[in-house]
């Protein structure tokens, strides 16, 4: 399987990235981190299926509320290589499933020893994080559009 | 001297019309009985319908869903949300942007 942050790697230079972690198993329902825990490990989903939710009071119950789900191949956790090093955002497995655990200061490591490695990882973390800013951006802008069409409706039924 | 009776007695006319008057503007209002005029009684029904007695109010009000339905309704909204926001990323277009939603949490 081709990790979405090894992309552009070859074989041997993947292998030796992947090499740094650990494998994690994360049984269905169980938790990988959560909202404001200190971030120092970046994942890679190799099996199963990563629920990230932020939490959000419905009826006076706090609930989380499903933001984005990783499937095999794409990564989750990189609040771990960006300051202040902290999720933003709750992580869990709606079934059984199994991550490779990525610590900070190794692949940090390893991407100074090899900058050419480093380079391609930075270059995928940003494509990463860049798409997650222009779809929350997207979506933002959806619901402001909505709030501002039922402020023009009630404004209108009043008159 | 007659002339002195006569100016004796307009002067105590004229003190009589004063005292009569100044006590007539100066009598408590409490004193005097009042009656009230009949209100028509107005039913607290009729209020309901203002406008018109065979309309329903023009605001419906959404059953409330239970909790689990409702969490579902957010999530399934969620997941059209991305799936749009996706389309309009791979292709950005103001169309795209501002296309309606399906969701039924929305509409």
């Amino acid at each position: 399987m081709v990790h979405e942050l090894l992309k552009g790697l070859s074989s041997a230079e993947a292998d030796q990235v992947l090499a740094l972690g650990s494998r994690v198993a994360v049984p269905s329902g169980g938790s990988l981190f959560r909202l404001g825990d200190t971030a120092d490990r970046l994942f890679l989903t190799e099996r199963g299926r990563i629920r990230l939710t932020l939490p959000m009071l419905v009826r006076g119950r706090e609930e989380d509320i499903l933001i984005e789900e990783k499937s095999p191949g794409e990564t989750v956790g990189w609040s771990a290589l960006v300051p202040p090093y902290r999720f933003t955002l709750s992580a869990t497995a709606p079934l059984e499933t199994e991550v490779i655990a990525l610590p900070r200061e190794a692949l940090c490591t390893y991407c100074e020893i090899s900058p050419v490695v480093g380079y391609k990882i930075g270059l995928n973390l940003a494509v990463l994080v860049g798409q997650r800013l222009q779809l929350v951006q997207a979506m933002w802008l959806r619901e402001m559009q909505r709030t501002v069409e039922l402020q023009a409706a009630s404004v209108g039924e009043n008159r | 001297m007659e002339m002195l009776l006569m100016g004796l007695c307009m002067a105590f006319i004229g003190v009589a019309f004063t005292t009569i008057a100044f006590v007539a503007a100066t009598r408590p209002m409490s004193s005097a009985p009042t009656v009230q005029p009949q209100l028509p009684v107005v039913k607290a029904a009729t209020t309901a319908h203002f406008f018109s007695d065979n309309e329903a109010p023009s605001i419906p009000l959404r059953p409330l869903v239970p909790i689990e339905v409702l969490l579902q309704q957010i999530e399934n909204h969620v997941r059209l949300e991305h799936a749009a926001a996706e389309s309009f990323v791979a292709f950005p277009t103001q169309a795209l942007l501002h296309s309606k939603t399906t969701s039924p949490f929305v509409n």
